[in-house]
């Protein structure tokens, strides 16, 4: 029985959290949320991670990556949670790994170098408004390899130059497509609009370390990923299941590091003469928070692991990676908010920085509600 | 990651395994039996039953075989404990000695009391109660009363426990003794091995909220108890008790999983016969028991692992009773739930009984407070995990 990371995987995490740790602190981080025109796409930070291999992770060797398992970008995942690191690393990720598992070996070839080296940004346009995260949930059609529609919300749809597009064909079935965005620059900047039909209207997120935005296709070329190991459907449900997993070491990075903080304050934090710490109503609060933050972080390693392995278990796994990381950091992160008192509460400091990035991706890939639903199908119709 | 368990592991399940399919009679596995029986008659059935396990080579999996054990693998215990509750085997009867005395024993007991204590034991012809707690002595363990004065070769002992576990079945129960008169808390302590069956030592049933009484109460009336029945050093009983108490950390959580993971199916079940697993609540409810049920499992594989590996769980023991514990009791508080007004009738149905399902739900109540209670290991975990000022 070994349930644990390897050494080599822990110091892979390691590296990616000494890494941006030194190249993009606290400090750099308020840059971007404080600029919301910007693209909120650091090219220092995400050039420093393709040189890590974190986008090359998953990403099979013979396509210049890798060739590793969810469990090691989980690693990464985490730590960027960890530092409520801005960027399209999740979502460029999960687009790779769409090809990976659905595309041909000419797509895979097309792309995935250059996804792997983060010379193209990825990201994926999965559903639409008021969807679930699903099959059922996608709003974009597919007449031939013609997409029309709109996926909301989409992680950094402007720096994107690869959409993979879950789009319903004429016979009702989904499928993942791919959709090029050409230059960006000859996107027009009024209109957002692209030669192609394609047109990305900001959202403005209340999470100042992401871009989001809708994707409006209208008779958009896209190009149905065929000829790999799934298809359809299946390949839909595989990418919900690895950016569910990824969403959810994300939300527990976070989550784990909202606690340490939160923790280290309360230790020093004097009123009444004594630590805040002291209080038992406080420390009662912070040891259930540890162990349900231990208890995340266990359910996303199995859930990994599970995937990584075709265990017959994945989908209950990953149903309560995702139901429980999310609880965990909805909790943490308001905790950290509430236990620094009203400092927590300012601009200034750094907790809404982790609540609004915990608030804002926990319903991603399914909400808690919906992974538990799930849940509930499994094992009781 | 590598969740499987070698193969001379898997090799001990099937033979675990094969003995247990051809040792348990089919009856026991039904909801209702062992209720069925009185308590005298489920003791006798269960002793009985578990020294034909120990006969058999299927007790002390951990433990050397200098002591009669096994000479097992950590990964071997944890299959033993999930094969156990998989099999419907019956709860062990002498639990408290298992778990604590006999490790205790092996690593600080004299050269006789390793060879009086630890096989008759495991062969349950002496069965071992706890003797802790008191009155005035619940999570405050170090503000025990019950004294001894020494007389001669022995202590005289007199006080009184509570909370004792099998009190009514009890042979010899492991105490802690206040042995230096006007001694104050972890001071002046010894841990005393009192012989029950004596003019000195009465036991009575505590009749718990359940209407059972798994725990009893024992009363000391100038008992007696040789000098050499002292476990550790005389005066150094608080130490003894912390390293008997350490013997609990390590227990991973499988065999509690696997329990609790069937009662999961079996609440589901009833659900479903009264028309309540479509409603959107009921499934969040239970579904959330689930999620929390399999984050136990995560860990209790992770548990192994920290033990396989011969880490120092230190109090990490702390957040799996708060995890199995806490979710154990949600468990039972979502059956109440789901199930409405049907939940607290013993025949809502003349072919329903639901009894053995309220009697889980009654004992569920204890499981946060026996063993140290939710609110000590919050405590615990704050201060010696988190590291938060006392």
């Amino acid at each position: 029985m070994f349930f644990a990371l390897t050494d080599e995987q822990q110091a892979f995490a390691e590296t990616v959290r000494d890494f941006v740790a030194d190249r993009f602190d606290l400090d750099a981080v308020r840059a971007v949320v404080e600029d919301p025109d910007g693209d909120g796409h650091p090219l220092t930070l995400w050039k420093g991670l393709a040189d890590q291999g974190a986008l090359a992770v998953l990403v099979p060797e013979e396509h210049d990556g890798l060739g590793l398992g969810l469990l090691d970008a989980q690693v990464i995942a985490r730590e960027l949670g960890r530092a409520v690191a801005p960027g399209p690393w999740t979502t460029s990720v999960l687009a790779a790994e769409a090809l990976r598992l659905a595309g041909s070996p000419e797509q895979q070839a097309a792309w995935l170098p250059a996804l792997a080296a983060g010379e193209t940004v990825g990201t994926v346009a999965l559903r639409g408004e008021a969807g679930s995260w699903d099959g059922r949930g996608i709003t974009v059609d597919a007449s031939g390899e013609r997409l029309s529609g709109t996926a909301s919300p989409v992680d950094y749809p402007a720096v994107a130059g690869l959409f993979v597009v879950a789009a319903t064909d004429a016979e009702g079935a989904p499928g993942l497509y791919l959709v090029e965005a050409g230059d960006a620059a000859e996107r027009s900047s009024t209109t957002g609009e692209g030669a192609q039909g394609l047109a990305i209207r900001d959202q403005r997120t209340y999470d100042g370390t992401a871009r989001v935005g809708a994707v409006e296709l209208a008779d958009t070329p896209g190009e149905l990923l065929t000829g790999g190991t799934l298809s359809g459907g299946r390949a839909v449900d595989a990418l919900m299941a690895r950016g569910a997993v990824l969403t959810a070491a994300d939300l527990v990075g976070g989550a784990r590091e909202a606690l340490t903080r939160t923790i280290d304050y309360d230790r020093d934090r004097k009123q009444f003469g004594v630590p805040v710490g002291s209080f038992q109503a406080i420390k009662h609060t912070m040891a259930d928070l540890h162990v349900g933050v231990t208890m995340a972080e266990h359910a996303v390693l199995f859930a990994a692991h599970a995937l990584d392995t075709d265990d017959p278990g994945a989908a209950i796994a990953v149903a309560v990676a995702k139901a429980k990381a999310a609880d965990a950091a909805w909790a943490a992160t308001g905790a950290m908010i509430q236990f620094f008192g009203g400092i927590g509460f300012t601009w200034e400091h750094e907790a809404h920085f982790f609540y609004k990035r915990a608030r804002r991706r926990a319903p991603l890939f399914g909400s808690a509600d919906e992974h538990r639903e799930r849940l509930a199908a499994l094992t009781m119709d | 990651m590598d969740l499987s368990y070698t193969a001379e592991e898997e090799q001990f399940r099937t033979e675990l395994r094969d003995w247990l399919s051809a040792n348990i009679p089919p009856e026991w596995a039904e909801p209702g039996f062992w209720r069925s029986l009185d308590d005298a008659e489920s003791f006798r059935l269960r002793r009985e039953w578990e020294a034909s396990k120990t006969a058999a080579g299927f007790s002390g999996i951990q433990w050397p075989t200098e002591y009669g054990g096994r000479g097992g693998t950590p990964g071997m215990k944890a299959i033993y404990d999930e094969e156990m509750v998989r099999a419907h085997a019956p709860q062990t009867v002498n639990t408290l000695g298992l778990t604590f005395l006999a490790p205790t024993v092996m690593a600080i007991g004299t050269p006789e009391q390793k060879a009086e204590i630890i096989g008759p034991m495991l062969r349950n012809e002496v069965i071992w109660c706890q003797g802790f707690s008191e009155p005035g002595a619940g999570s405050d363990l170090a503000a025990v009363a019950t004294r001894g004065v020494r007389d001669g070769d022995d202590y005289v002992v007199n006080g009184q426990k509570i909370w004792t576990t099998n009190a009514m079945h009890g042979d010899k129960i492991f105490t802690i003794v206040r042995t230096e008169a006007g001694s104050e808390r972890h001071k002046g302590l010894s841990m005393m091995l009192i012989d029950m069956n004596q003019p000195g030592v009465e036991a009575r049933p505590l009749k718990q909220m359940s209407g059972a009484s798994e725990f009893g109460e024992v009363f000391f009336t100038d008992a007696r108890v040789p000098v050499a029945d002292c476990l550790g050093e005389i005066g150094q009983g608080w130490r003894t008790a912390m390293l008997l108490l350490s013997f609990e950390r390590g227990a991973s959580g499988v065999g509690q999983y696997t329990e609790f993971r069937r009662q999961y199916d079996e609440i589901v079940e009833q659900a479903r016969r009264f028309g309540r697993s479509d409603d959107p609540v009921a499934r969040q409810k239970l579904a959330n028991c689930l999620v929390e049920l399999e984050c136990l499992r995560y860990h209790a594989m992770h548990i192994l692992t920290q033990v396989e590996q011969g880490r120092d769980l230190g109090s990490e023991s702390s957040m799996t009773k708060l995890q199995w514990s806490e979710t154990f009791q949600d468990l039972w508080e979502a059956f109440d739930d789901v199930l409405g007004p049907e939940a607290s009738l013993e025949r809502p149905r003349p072919d329903v009984d639901l009894a053995p399902f309220q009697a889980q739900a009654m004992w569920s109540r204890s499981v946060t407070i026996w063993g140290g209670s939710s609110q000590v290991q919050r405590n615990i975990v704050a201060e010696r995990v988190l590291g938060l000022p006392r």
